[in-house]
């Protein structure tokens, strides 16, 4: 799932259930709040969060991945994907 | 029990908040599992995954929780997973319908409606004929009721 550690953290996000355009939104989103880095391994979408901030109301990792599941449904839905 | 054909509690933990939910892939559609899930986004952390022939659900209550109030999310997911699958049923089944409705309600408001062509052009109130239209008032409806009103007519 995630793997915090300090302010950085690791996410795996499974190629058939988000869509890369719906994570790079979310990352674009959360821009202000952390470095993003996306990558494929296999079948997951790995990102890699630096430099987080801490000093905001809420969860920055879970809140990012929240957003990369709806962008996901969302763009689905419109026939995006 | 047969677990492995239908949903089911693979973590739940209190401590954490959390709640790990695994079902068949050929239970739901996918796109009914976006659903379902995006129900739950406002009072929970949501992350899917797929482990060989199961999709894995990940919730962590964005509030503390105790476990009847995590049972009671699994359940409510399990719910939702089942209305999505009737909503998305009842709009395939549907969708033509659906889209001639629009189709007609854009031609309509663009004017171009079929069946328009011999109504363009002729006054469908004839001003010459007293029985047609709104000039006759026979039932007396365009009558004031009030009794100061009346003297004007």
């Amino acid at each position: 799932m995630t793997s915090p550690a300090g302010d950085t953290a690791t996410v795996r996000l499974h190629g058939a259930l988000y869509l890369e355009e719906a994570i790079t939104e979310a990352a674009e989103t959360f821009a202000g709040l952390a470095s993003f880095a996306v990558r494929a391994d296999g079948e997951h979408y790995v990102v890699d969060l630096s430099a987080i901030a801490r000093d905001v109301d809420g969860d920055v990792v879970a809140e990012f991945c929240n957003f990369a599941l709806a962008n996901t449904a969302r763009r689905r839905r419109s026939g995006h994907a | 029990m047969t677990t492995m054909t239908r949903s089911q509690i693979e973590i739940l933990d209190p401590a954490t908040a959390t709640l790990t939910l695994s079902l068949d892939v050929g239970l739901y559609p996918r796109d009914v599992l976006y659903a379902a899930a995006y129900v739950f986004l406002d009072r929970a952390y949501v992350l899917l995954d797929r482990q060989e022939a199961r999709f894995v659900v990940h919730f962590r209550s964005k509030r503390p929780v105790d476990e009847p109030a995590l049972r009671a999310m699994a359940g409510e997911f399990e719910n939702e997973l089942l209305a999505q699958a009737l909503r998305h049923q009842v709009v395939d089944a549907n969708q033509r319908i659906i889209e001639d409705v629009v189709a007609v309600a854009i031609a309509g408001a663009a004017g171009d409606a079929p069946g328009d062509a011999p109504l363009e052009g002729v006054p469908l109130i004839d001003p010459s004929d007293p029985e047609d239209g709104f000039v006759a008032d026979p039932l007396g409806i365009a009558r004031p009721w009030e009794p100061e009103k009346q003297g004007g007519e």
